[in-house]
């Protein structure tokens, strides 16, 4: 049998196949390389934005309560923060709801007290706190216990609250600390700093 | 070793690393696109959740200051109400378009729907819609819806950081977690109208489609009159006193007759006892020996904490007080007009608030007795277009004001008031049409005064010893002797309007 020649069809030489071998070993490192950064920057942006909207929710609830809050006291560490807010749904267990209960959720009609003259909403009222536990931001209305917020990067608010003659008014700000970061300074969490100010509409004296 | 050259595959390395820097562009720009797209609709959520309460808190200010138009005194152009739909003493702001087309405000697209209602507050304190029929000044119940157009796609926000996941909760008792749980979203439907109906009383309860999704915040003002005496002492220029054997403090003639209780915690009454507030609208403020049980406040001032005064102190408060112009009153009686001899005026009819018995006098120089017109409650007003030198007493369930032109010197047992309440004695002393001229009242001893002085072109002062039940109004109060001043918290609701506030505000989170 005679083996016909193909000149033409020639194979790579192994020096070209070493060489391909190597080309492509750089590049899928490269890509594979890339991609892991990318995921990992992914992470990190998508926590970092997560946490951000975290303290914004933070600072959204605390600004909704005080704005409708009857008092504001905030503890000497600054996160303990606590309001008295009108009552202005009824809720289950109220003296109105006890005797009807297919009153609970309907609004309350205001009474003007006779002896302060101030404008009420029922004869009690709610008392919100908001605290830190742990991880965590809960809020506590009259027991209930919400969780607004988690993240392992944190979140840390920070209330005043200043009582002037003719208002008051409460300034909220929010820090956290990037876990991406590994320089646990100082300025990581100051850099994350979100600002808020919120004035009681129902200022009032008793 | 030969090395062919083959010109038909060049290129390989070129392509190769095209092909690489598209792979690695396709995998940034996922990053990128999952990133923002997540925050973006995060963030237009945060933004359309704030601006709902803007749009609702705009028709509550568009509704106040329909209310402000209607006090006494102003003629505001276009007149209050305008573009309204009025329905008995019920209001709803101008119709915002058609449902397709609705008429916005904002860049962003906001509505506002308002709805205001005259209500007042019985004896009792309970709450009624409709007009006082006592004929006493209205409250007003502003319910303002505020809507917001959400932008971007119809997905929820950033909530997986917290830890049950619970986005949206099928059977409706909760509203999941997180911004889910904060912002109530309506997507689809209207969940306000779905779970407690258009007015949250909980009929008409309707599954209510919206036509883009959209976040509405609902808040509730209750507006009540400002009357003129909420304070002790209010005034524009200076205040002097109280002396060493005096004080201010307060207590309220709805719950008894005064006592001192001011330093006593556990008595009923201490809670009324430090409204005895003093507020200045400038930096000079003089004070002696003599406790002040109340708030403090000047515009400018050094008043700096003290164990004299037992209220917040607060040295950057503006107060505006303006000249005061005779008011419209109902025609005045024929006669008398003048009370130059002692008189004594039975009114034919008790009158109202808004409407009282009037009288027209050139001068007042001797003693004038008011009495009740049969056992109705009795309201009179007598204009003195000079100086007030007489004397007056009013007597049980008469209410008198008195409103004077020039000025006023008499003793403090000329004012007699055996009905006991500051607030049916009171003196309004009318700014001089000169801004310059300075209106003098001088209240000496020997005697006691209940009533109130509303002059706020006037120097008010009280020489001796005189006990004053009652509020102070003016120009400058000079007190500095051994006056003592007990302010009324039952004045809250006295005088006539110089201006609406809020007394109450409250949203409805639901």
């Amino acid at each position: 049998m005679k083996l016909t020649h193909h000149s033409r069809q020639s194979g790579f030489t192994l020096a070209e196949i070493m060489m391909a071998m190597a080309i492509a070993v750089v590049i899928f490192a490269a890509i594979i390389t890339a991609s892991i950064a990318m995921q990992k920057s992914f992470n990190a942006v998508d926590h970092f934005f997560a946490t951000h909207i975290q303290q914004v929710r933070i600072i959204d609830y605390l600004n909704r309560d005080v704005k409708r809050a009857l008092i504001c006291t905030v503890s000497a560490n600054q996160q303990t923060v606590t309001l008295t807010i009108p009552k202005y749904i009824i809720q289950s267990g109220d003296a109105e709801a006890v005797s009807n209960p297919s009153l609970v959720g309907a609004m309350r009609s205001p009474t003007l007290s006779t002896t302060t003259s101030l404008v009420n909403y029922g004869t009690t009222t709610s008392t919100v706190v908001y605290s830190i536990n742990g991880a965590s931001i809960l809020r506590t209305e009259d027991g209930a216990v919400t969780t607004i917020a988690s993240s392992t990067d944190q979140l840390v608010p920070s209330t005043t609250d200043t009582d002037l003659t003719n208002t008051e008014y409460s300034t909220m700000a929010v820090t956290f600390r990037p876990i991406f970061t590994s320089g646990n300074v100082a300025d990581e969490r100051t850099g994350t700093t979100v600002f808020s100010l919120a004035y009681l509409r129902n200022k009032r004296r008793g | 070793m030969k090395v062919s050259s083959i010109p038909n595959e060049r290129g390989n390395v070129l392509l190769c690393a095209i092909c690489t820097i598209f792979v690695i562009s396709l995998i940034a720009a996922n990053v990128l696109l999952n990133c923002t797209a997540r925050y973006n609709q995060a963030s237009n959520q945060v933004r359309s959740w704030n601006e709902a309460l803007y749009a609702a808190e705009s028709g509550a200010d568009m509704a106040f200051a329909e209310i402000r138009k209607t006090l006494p005194g102003a003629s505001p152009s276009p007149s209050p109400w305008t573009g309204w739909a009025p329905s008995g003493t019920t209001y709803v702001s101008p119709v915002t378009g058609t449902a397709s087309l609705p008429w916005t405000f904002g860049s962003d697209n906001l509505q506002a729907r308002t709805v205001v209602e005259t209500c007042y507050f019985d004896s009792s304190g309970v709450f009624h819609l409709g007009a006082n029929p006592t004929g006493a000044w209205p409250w007003y119940r502003i319910r303002s819806k505020g809507t917001s157009p959400l932008q971007g796609l119809k997905r929820t926000g950033m909530d997986d950081r917290l830890s049950n996941g619970n986005r949206f909760v099928a059977n409706g008792s909760t509203r999941g977690d997180g911004d889910t749980l904060l912002r109530k979203i309506d997507f689809n439907f209207d969940h306000f109208i779905a779970t407690y109906g258009p007015n949250g009383d909980g009929t008409g309860k309707a599954l209510q489609a919206v036509n883009a999704p959209q976040i509405a915040r609902r808040i509730e003002l209750i507006v009540g009159a400002v009357t003129p005496f909420g304070a002790a002492v209010r005034v524009t220029t200076s205040f002097d006193g109280p002396g060493s054997a005096g004080l201010i403090d307060s207590f309220n003639s709805n719950n008894g007759a005064y006592y001192f209780a001011a330093n006593n915690p556990s008595d009923p009454h201490y809670a009324d006892s430090h409204s005895g507030s003093v507020a200045v609208n400038s930096p000079t403020f003089f004070m002696h020996q003599g406790p002040i049980w109340g708030d403090v406040s000047t515009n400018g001032g050094n008043v700096l904490p003290s164990n004299l005064i037992h209220g917040v102190i607060d040295n950057n408060v503006p107060l505006t007080i303006p000249p005061l112009v005779m008011p419209s009153l109902p025609t005045p009686q024929p006669s008398p007009v003048a009370f130059n001899s002692n008189t004594t005026i039975t009114p034919a009819s008790p009158g109202s608030v808004s409407a009282p018995t009037t009288y027209l006098v050139s001068s007042w120089s001797k003693s004038v007795t008011f009495n009740q017109s049969g056992s109705a409650q009795t309201y009179v007003a007598v204009h003195v277009t000079s100086d007030f030198t007489g004397q007056v007493t009013v007597n049980t369930g008469v209410h008198v004001q008195v409103f004077f032109d020039g000025n006023m010197s008499v003793k403090a047992r000329d004012l007699v008031n055996n009905t006991g309440l500051a607030a049916n004695m009171q003196f309004y002393g009318i700014s001089p049409t000169d801004p310059n001229t300075t209106q003098t009242i001088a209240i000496a001893s020997p005697g006691n005064f209940v009533g109130t002085f509303y002059a706020p072109s006037a120097a008010i002062s009280f020489t001796g010893n005189p006990d004053i039940t009652g509020s102070i109004v003016g120009k400058t109060y000079s007190g500095n002797g051994n006056t003592t001043l007990h302010y009324d918290r039952a004045l809250d609701n006295a005088g006539e309007p110089s201006d609406y506030r809020i007394a109450s505000y409250v949203e409805d989170i639901r």
